[in-house]
């Protein structure tokens, strides 16, 4: 029942930026193309280095490119349903509007995430699931339905994991309150996903590998594709996003706790 | 002219203490572009493995291209600018400059240089830090003609930054919104400006179209010089040629552009 509460409340909001976008069409025509050239000038990067060799740690160039579509797919995901709610989170925390979503009946956490959708980037992730389909194409791959079903499932769990860390990012505003800006953090750290873990030695794999889960993201969804079922990468990531998730919601708590309001 | 000086000296002085405030943000951006520095070095280290050169030049020469744009965009590069100037004209506190003896290219300009004086400075520790880790390979050409043709190429580039940021921002005389111009512009300018890889890196007829075009003097072309990857003085010389006719160019776009504009501005609020 609660379920079904949260999603006509989703489905409310989904229609009112459906609506919103169709009222600025000029403004959504300029999203799409911002989003389409900023995927565009990461695959030409991958075919600038390809350009002058064959192979970046054991990838070749069109697993590369899979594996960029699939980073790709989860960032435009992530672009389509959580960047401008997260985005003004940090905002609204700094102005007191933040208020407004604490007195809506609902979990506060769902209400900020929620609130928009922004179909340019949901547009652009069908272009990121083209490349992902070209470049399998490219490589002779034949995925079975079971294995398109995981690399979805893992897509999935990813996506929880791009989440969380937004949150987690955006929620340090309720204790540095001069954080504008600090939502960019969150594309330093996914510019990790583009790498193949190979590609990542000594101090940088534990850190970037290990520690922070931008390269397991991206990594194990576009293996599934490209090399099969491995039940123990699939297991990392399933843990890694339990991880990230209940402390994104834990820091998001806390937070919650010191939030004062602002202004008058 | 010393009483005009001053005027913009002044504003230069209140750049300062504002941005001071932003100190933190600052150096946490520049933190954060440790990280993309990171990313670069594993990708190019990657695929430079197996292989002593690409595009004619080492690792170690890549890796240097890098660090060197990092500090550059700290030094000459449009932050926020744009939205800065947008943000005065739509909630009508550029009234107020209309009104004084003061112009507000100038204004705005010496309030760029106050912004790029602390962030620059600040973005000395992170690429202290990446030195530290890349001493090994990083290593600038001697010859001095790169200094003396690179630092007037530097200056007319920080010109070229800030022009087509206040261009961009003086747009909001037209649109409401123009926050999807400035991102689509920082995405040509990032492939184009060399952000991504070094424009020699490309096709060669590519890299002759993007030597006429601005983005290729914003950054990338004080870097090539500082980094050796423009390889003569006389190709130096010419590019400066190209970069100055677009100092004239942009300043030219950005007068028009506000006369123009004043004419729709109906100054609401202030």
């Amino acid at each position: 029942m609660k379920l079904a509460h949260y999603a006509r409340v989703w489905l409310a909001s989904a229609r009112y930026s459906i609506i919103r976008t169709m009222m600025f069409r000029f403004d959504f025509l300029m999203w799409t193309l911002v989003e389409f050239f900023w995927m565009s000038v990461n695959i030409l990067l991958i075919g600038i280095i390809y350009a002058h060799t064959s192979s970046i740690a054991g990838w070749s160039k069109y697993e590369m490119l899979l594996l960029v579509g699939t980073a790709m797919i989860l960032q435009r995901l992530v672009m389509g349903l959580f960047w401008s709610n997260l985005f003004e989170l940090g905002r609204n925390i700094r102005s007191g509007q933040f208020d407004f979503f604490l007195c809506q009946p609902g979990n506060p956490i769902f209400m900020v995430s929620t609130r928009k959708l922004d179909p340019d980037g949901l547009l652009n992730s069908i272009v990121a699931i083209a490349v992902v389909v070209y470049s399998a194409h490219r490589l002779g791959l034949h995925p079975t339905i079971l294995n398109i079903a995981l690399y979805v499932l893992l897509l999935f769990i990813s996506l929880i994991i791009h989440y969380s860390a937004l949150l987690l990012i955006v929620s340090t505003t309720f204790w540095i309150i001069g954080t504008e800006g600090i939502e960019g953090g969150y594309f330093n750290i996914f510019e990790f996903s583009r790498l193949p873990r190979e590609a990542l030695r000594g101090a940088a794999s534990l850190i970037f590998v290990y520690g922070l889960p931008a390269v397991v993201a991206s990594n194990v969804p576009a293996s599934v594709l490209i090399h099969g079922f491995e039940p123990m990468n699939m297991l990392w990531l399933a843990g890694l996003a339990v991880v990230w998730f209940w402390l994104a919601v834990w820091c998001f708590r806390r937070g919650l706790r010191r939030y004062s309001s602002a202004s008058s | 002219m010393i009483a005009t000086l001053n005027k913009y000296w002044q504003s230069f002085l209140v750049g300062i203490q504002s941005n001071i405030v932003y100190r933190w943000n600052f150096f946490l951006r520049g933190l954060f572009s440790l990280t993309h520095l990171i990313v670069v070095v594993a990708l190019w280290s990657a695929a430079y493995h197996g292989h002593p050169t690409i595009g004619g030049f080492s690792l170690g020469a890549t890796l240097t291209y890098f660090v060197v744009m990092l500090g550059l965009q700290y030094f000459i590069g449009a932050f926020n600018e744009d939205y800065q100037i947008s943000e005065e004209i739509r909630n009508g506190l550029i009234n107020q400059f209309l009104l004084k003896p003061i112009n507000y290219f100038a204004y705005r300009f010496s309030i760029f240089i106050s912004a790029r004086t602390v962030s620059g400075l600040l973005i000395l520790i992170p690429v202290g830090v990446a030195y530290a880790f890349l001493h090994h390979d990083i290593s600038l050409p001697p010859e001095s003609w790169r200094l003396w043709i690179g630092l007037p190429a530097l200056l007319m580039s920080a010109l070229i930054q800030f022009t087509i940021a206040y261009c961009f921002g003086l747009l909001s005389f037209w649109f409401l919104e123009i926050q999807s111009f400035i991102i689509l512009s920082y995405a040509i300018e990032t492939l184009l400006g060399g952000q991504m890889f070094p424009l020699d890196l490309m096709p060669a007829n590519l890299y002759r179209i993007s030597e006429y075009l601005p983005y290729f003097y914003q950054m990338y072309f004080p870097a090539a010089i500082f980094t050796g990857r423009i390889a003569t003085p006389a190709q130096a010389l010419s590019g400066l040629a190209i970069q100055a006719c677009w100092v004239v160019a942009l300043l030219a776009i950005a007068a028009l552009l506000w006369r123009r504009g004043l004419r729709r501005h109906t100054a609401v609020g202030g």
